[in-house]
Order: C-alpha cells, then sequence, then structure tokens
C-alpha cells in the first residue's frame, strides 16, 4: 500500500513539473493553418563555387524567410507561437468566471528563434538557437509554470514589473549560459535585465525565460497573420473551486470553447509512462494481491498465536470457572487482552513500518519517467543542408526521460488502516480464543493441569 | 474474616445427598467409568477424607461434589440442589459461593499478585471493591502471608502458594473445602504446617471438609475416611459422635 502510494507519488512528482503547483486544468488551442507558407520560417542555402571573378575561396549564401520576407544577412529574433493557437484577450476572464471555476490566468507559451546570418561570403555560419519564453500574468503568481519554480537567487515579479524589461530564468538556462541576477537576455531583441533564478522539479522542459505577460504579448508575433499578438494568450491556465469539480470545469470550458484542447490533470497522468507507470500498474496489481495474501497470512499467525495463547491458559481459566466465573466474563477477559495485544502490536508495526520507510527510501531504486513537453518549448530542429546551409522549422513534439525518485509514502490513512486491521485481527483471534476457553468444562479444564 | 471464635464443628444436618451416582467417561466408543453407583450423606460441618489409588476415581468424586463437573447418572443433592440436573448457571452460583477448592498444584494465575489472586474468588459474588480488599487482607492475614499481598506466585514458596490458595478458598466463607491432593506438591515440613492450618480453619469456621489424600497421616485427621477402588467408595473409618 505504501509502495503504491509512493508509486502515485512519483506520478504526482512528474505531473507537477508538468503543470504548477495550482493548476488544475490547461487550455489551449491548435495554431491557425498558415496562408501561403508551412512555416513561419524557412531556410535555404545555396553555395556559390568560385566564379571567374570570384574573390576568393568562395562562401555560403544562406537565405531565411520568416512570413513571407526573406533575409540574407544580420540578426533574425522573432518571438511566435508556435505550437499552440491564439486566444482573446477576454478569454481568461471568461473562463474564470464560469461557474465552478476559482482562478484563471492566460499565458503565452513562446519560442524565441534567434538566426544570425553571416555578413558576409566568407564568414561562419553559426547554427540557429531558441530560446522557450513564457509570458506570465504576474497579477496571478500561483497559476501557470511559474508557479512550480523554486526561487533560488533575486526575486520574483511584482507588480511594478508588469510592462518592465525584467526576467526571470530557469536555472539550468541560466547556468548554461553563466547567467546571473543583473545579467542580461536577449529576448525578441530586446534585452531583459534578470531580477530572478527559479529553480523546477526535474521533469520535461520548463519554459527558460519567464517575461511579463504584457511585454510577451509586445514583442511576440502570430505567425499565422505575422502581427503582434498584443492582448491575446495561448494557454488558459485554471483552477477549480475543489478537485471534485474539475471534471465539471473541464466540460465548462469545453462548452465555452468548443475548438479549445482543454487538458486536466488526469488526462496529462496517462501520458506519463516508463517505469514510473509500470511500476504504478505493478505496484497497483501485484501489490494489491500481495497485501492481501500478507494480511491473510497476519490473520492466521496472530490467531494461532492468541489460540495457542489460549490454550496455554486452559488451566488458568479452569480455575476461574471453579471460583464461580461466567464464561461471559472469561471471554470478556480474553478478548480484552488479545485487543490490547493487537493494538500495542499495530502501534509496533506503525513504528516499524516507518522505520522501513525511511530504509526504502534509502535504497529505493530511482525510476524514470517519460513526459511530453507541456511548455511549449518545442525549440527550433535545425539540419544542415550543406555546407553553410541551413533548414530552420519548428520541432515536433519534444518528450523528455526524467528521473523519479520512489519512495514509500505513509499517509494518516495507512497508519489508521493498519491499527484498526490489527485491532480487528485482535478482536478476531481473542473471539475465538476466548470461545474455545468458555466452551470448556472446568473439570476439563482443570484436567490440563496435570 | 472473623476467626477468634473456636467452634468444634458438630455434625448433625446431611449437607450432601448422593443416591446411585455414577459419572462414565467415554473415550473411543469405550466406557470408563469413574464413579460407580455412589451413595454418601455428608453431614454440615465434617471431614472426610478420600483415599485410594490413582485412577480410582478420587478426583472424579470430588469434582463431582464440587460442582465441576456432572454425575452421567443417579442424584447429588447438595443444601437442597441437584447438581446433577441444576441449569449451568445455578451450578456455577452454587460453586461461586459454597464451594473453596484447593487444588495439588495451586493454581494461582501466575501473572497476578496474592492479593489479585484471592481477590479473584470474590468477583463472582459481586462483592464491592472496598469488601473485597479488606476480606482479602483479612484472608491472608489468617494463613499468615499478611506482608506478602503484593508478590507473584514466582516470588512465593510451595507452602506460601498454597497458603494463598487457602486463602483464596476461603476468603469467600465457603460452606464447603474440597482439596485435591493440598501436600501433594510439598516437602514434609510445610505438609504438617498446612495440614495444621486445614485443621484448624475447619475447627474454628464450621468448615465441611472433603479432602483427597494418598497420604494416611493426613487421613487420620479426618472424620471419616472413606476409600475408592474401581469407582467404589468404602467407609474405613468413622470417628463422628
Amino acid at each position: 500500500m505504501g509502495a503504491s502510494s509512493g508509486v502515485k507519488a512519483a506520478q504526482a512528482k512528474v505531473l507537477r513539473a508538468l503543470y504548477g503547483i495550482g493548476t488544475d486544468v490547461t487550455v489551449t488551442t491548435q495554431p491557425k493553418a498558415r496562408s501561403g507558407q508551412q512555416r513561419p520560417i524557412s531556410g535555404q542555402a545555396s553555395q556559390g563555387g568560385p566564379g571567374p571573378g570570384g574573390s576568393g575561396s568562395g562562401g555560403a549564401h544562406a537565405e531565411v524567410c520568416i512570413n513571407g520576407k526573406c533575409y540574407t544577412s544580420g540578426t533574425i529574433d522573432t518571438l511566435l507561437s508556435e505550437d499552440h493557437g491564439l486566444f482573446g484577450a477576454a478569454t481568461a476572464a471568461q473562463v474564470a468566471r464560469l461557474h465552478d471555476v476559482s482562478a484563471a490566468a492566460g499565458g503565452l507559451l513562446l519560442t524565441d528563434n534567434r538566426i544570425v546570418l553571416p555578413s558576409g561570403s566568407n564568414s561562419q555560419l553559426t547554427p540557429p538557437t531558441s530560446t522557450s519564453v513564457d509570458g506570465t500574468d504576474i497579477s496571478h503568481p500561483k497559476l501557470g509554470p511559474l508557479s512550480n519554480g523554486t526561487l533560488t537567487s533575486g526575486r520574483t515579479f511584482t507588480a511594478a514589473d508588469k510592462n518592465a524589461d525584467v526576467a526571470v530564468v530557469d536555472a539550468n538556462y541560466a547556468t548554461a549560459n553563466k547567467l546571473k541576477v543583473g545579467s542580461t537576455v536577449t529576448v525578441a531583441k530586446t534585452k531583459f535585465t534578470i531580477i530572478g533564478i527559479v529553480s523546477q522539479p526535474e521533469a520535461s522542459s520548463p519554459p527558460e525565460v519567464y517575461i511579463p505577460l504584457a511585454r510577451a504579448q509586445a514583442l511576440g508575433t502570430d505567425p499565422a497573420t505575422g502581427k503582434s499578438m498584443k492582448g491575446d494568450v495561448n494557454t488558459v491556465y485554471v483552477t477549480a473551486a475543489s478537485a471534485s469539480d474539475i471534471g465539471a470545469v473541464q466540460q465548462e470550458i469545453e462548452h465555452l470553447l468548443p475548438h479549445a484542447t482543454v487538458t486536466s490533470s488526469s488526462d496529462l497522468a496517462s501520458q506519463v509512462t516508463g517505469s514510473a507507470a509500470s511500476a504504478a500498474k505493478l505496484a497497483g496489481d501485484l501489490g494489491k494481491w500481495l497485501a492481501v495474501l500478507v494480511l491473510i497470512a497476519a490473520f492466521a499467525v496472530a490467531s494461532l498465536l492468541t489460540m495457542a495463547a489460549v490454550a496455554r491458559r486452559v488451566p488458568e481459566f479452569g480455575t476461574l470457572k471453579a471460583l464461580g466465573w461466567r464464561s461471559r466474563r472469561i471471554v470478556s477477559q480474553v478478548l480484552g487482552e488479545s485487543v490490547t495485544t493487537g493494538l500495542i502490536g499495530g502501534l509496533a508495526g506503525v513504528g516499524l513500518g516507518f522505520a522501513g520507510v525511511a530504509i526504502i527510501d534509502k535504497i529505493a531504486p530511482k525510476l524514470s519517467a517519460t513526459v511530453p513537453s507541456a511548455s511549449g518549448g518545442g525549440g527550433l530542429q535545425t539540419q544542415t543542408a550543406g555546407p553553410g546551409g541551413v533548414f530552420a522549422g519548428p520541432a515536433a513534439a519534444s518528450h523528455a526521460t526524467v528521473a523519479v525518485p520512489m519512495s514509500a509514502s505513509v499517509t494518516a490513512g495507512v497508519i489508521a488502516l493498519a491499527v484498526l486491521l490489527a485491532l480487528c485481527g485482535g478482536l478476531l483471534a481473542g473471539s475465538f480464543g476466548g470461545w474455545r476457553a468458555a466452551r470448556l468444562r472446568p473439570a476439563a479444564a482443570l484436567a490440563r493441569v496435570a | 474474616m472473623d476467626i477468634t471464635h473456636q467452634t468444634v464443628p458438630q455434625p448433625e444436618t446431611a449437607l450432601y445427598r448422593l443416591a446411585g451416582v455414577s459419572k462414565i467417561y467415554r473415550k473411543g466408543g469405550r466406557e470408563i467409568p469413574a464413579v460407580r453407583d455412589l451413595d454418601l450423606e455428608i453431614r454440615a460441618g465434617e471431614w472426610l477424607a478420600v483415599q485410594g489409588k490413582t485412577g480410582h476415581g478420587k478426583t472424579t468424586l470430588l469434582q463431582l461434589l464440587g460442582g465441576l463437573d456432572r454425575p452421567t447418572r443417579g442424584r447429588l443433592d447438595f443444601g437442597g440442589n441437584d447438581l446433577a440436573t441444576a441449569t449451568e448457571a445455578r451450578v456455577r452460583k452454587v460453586r461461586a459461593s459454597s464451594f473453596g477448592f484447593i487444588f495439588q498444584t495451586f493454581n494461582l494465575i501466575p501473572t497476578l499478585s496474592a492479593q489479585e489472586n484471592v481477590e479473584a474468588a470474590l468477583i463472582p459474588l459481586g462483592v464491592h471493591h472496598a469488601e473485597r480488599r479488606e476480606r482479602v487482607q483479612a484472608a491472608l492475614d489468617s494463613v499468615g502471608l499478611g506482608d506478602r499481598v503484593q508478590h507473584v506466585p514466582g516470588e512465593l514458596s510451595g507452602g506460601q502458594q498454597q497458603r494463598v490458595a487457602i486463602a483464596r478458598a476461603l476468603v469467600k466463607e465457603p460452606r464447603v473445602l474440597l482439596a485435591d491432593e493440598p501436600t501433594g506438591n510439598l516437602d514434609e515440613d510445610t505438609r504438617d504446617e498446612i495440614i495444621g492450618l486445614l485443621d484448624t480453619l475447619w475447627r474454628e469456621r464450621g468448615l465441611t471438609m472433603i479432602l483427597v489424600t494418598h497420604d494416611s497421616a493426613i487421613a487420620r485427621r479426618a472424620q471419616r475416611i472413606g476409600v475408592m477402588s474401581r469407582g467404589r467408595l468404602s467407609i474405613r473409618q468413622d470417628t463422628r459422635a
């Protein structure tokens, strides 16, 4: 039971990483088909050989087109919503007004694509980079990906940062890029000052940079229209009024936004695969039967021991009967002792259980979980088309395998159940033992002394 | 417990009347008669010693007289109650109020103190706690163990344990004291001490005492000696007035 709970806790850890602490439901929508072109960014490369009047060794010539506009040199830095379509500004407010919704906040999960094109024929082409950026609704700090992070340095956003060029960055991203509080990070050609660094639970790829939602809306470009995202969001994070309302919230949102994709934690749970899920299934199936077997064995042993104890005390019961004790009183005596023993045994078992849990936590094997990226940080997939050539496009749906530490969890319910079972065991065994003792004729019981 | 009175028992009326009492055990389809067609009267205040070889029915007779077992046939009248046919509840009540038992192996509860062991005899009678403690202390005082009340049996010698058992038998002020080889597990000095104590208590309290023993020296102290042989009782000595 504890193992099963531990697996569930491991799953919850994965989901928490995917989802954020206070978020019960996320709402997204498919991106609109782009007119005239399949990708917001397309690239092609050509390599010119040394011509007759050529100036040297020849060079690469790259051309990148964004929303129909092509570039052959300079730095291209765009902030795009690649994986999700956009909602109107009022969507989050509409969702927030639904009956079973406690809170709702909009966010923008974007990708900042940066390509530095060679300035001359001899220049080396640098690989394109992509950074996942989250436009965070500062007025709802408990919703969205940032809510799940632990601030390791600096500070998080305040209301005063609503329109400021400030950013909070992920700890792994900061380490990889040698960033610290006070450093700057460039998003859509705009420098943001880093005010804080957050550490996210080990799971899928969290956003690398968090910026105020208003700034993301101002700098982002809708790839479908090539226009600004001012007032738009592409994800709505929702908290249900209670856990039991999540299903109702899903239905209400699906009714309000028929084309939206509404995802709850239970939907995400089905996407958690790998050894954590396998372990959950194993613990659920095998563990259940093992628990039943262990329970039967424990009952049998307890009953046999109690009956053996009663058998040893038969002369004692015979003496009490000779003294005129009622059978009922003797049964009560045996029963009371058995229940007390059961209670003490149960409490001792709980203590041993805690010790066992501590040992399991120490020696438990590490599990892994495969989770789909929920943060939208799809990244930019690049392929080299030839010397100096580059092809750039949105990434396919990404998955990540993360280590999940296994632990056996002990809940108040498990403890209560354990003590209750111990009491029931004592009661049953005591009843049987007492019944046998009460049935004895005094003379027969006393004869056992000899 | 008042033990100051010095009454020599004056057996007069019959406390027990046994007519055609038999006890037959069945084992593996065989019938084993332990007591056969026993006719016997025991007067109130009498001391009857029962002797006989092992397996000839002494203990069975004692158990029948003490309401611990029922005869297979016959009538066993005790103070107007036929213990052969009375309900189990009735027999239990008679047992609780009228019979005190002393066993060869003492039969004390090992986890209880001397005081608690003696007190156990008063619980079925519904005696109030304070009175129980008072009577227990008096009973233990009367057997010379007033200073051992908190000792558990394991902390007492064999003689002391039997004294506790005697106190337990007497604390309820029974009409009959039934003793099954009370000195069988004791050395000679302790045996004399215990028999002396029982003799004194019998004389002082006007008890009816039925004592099963192998020891002829002890038996000779009784008013009557009955010998059990193959389930039949024959009286060998009768010094009653």
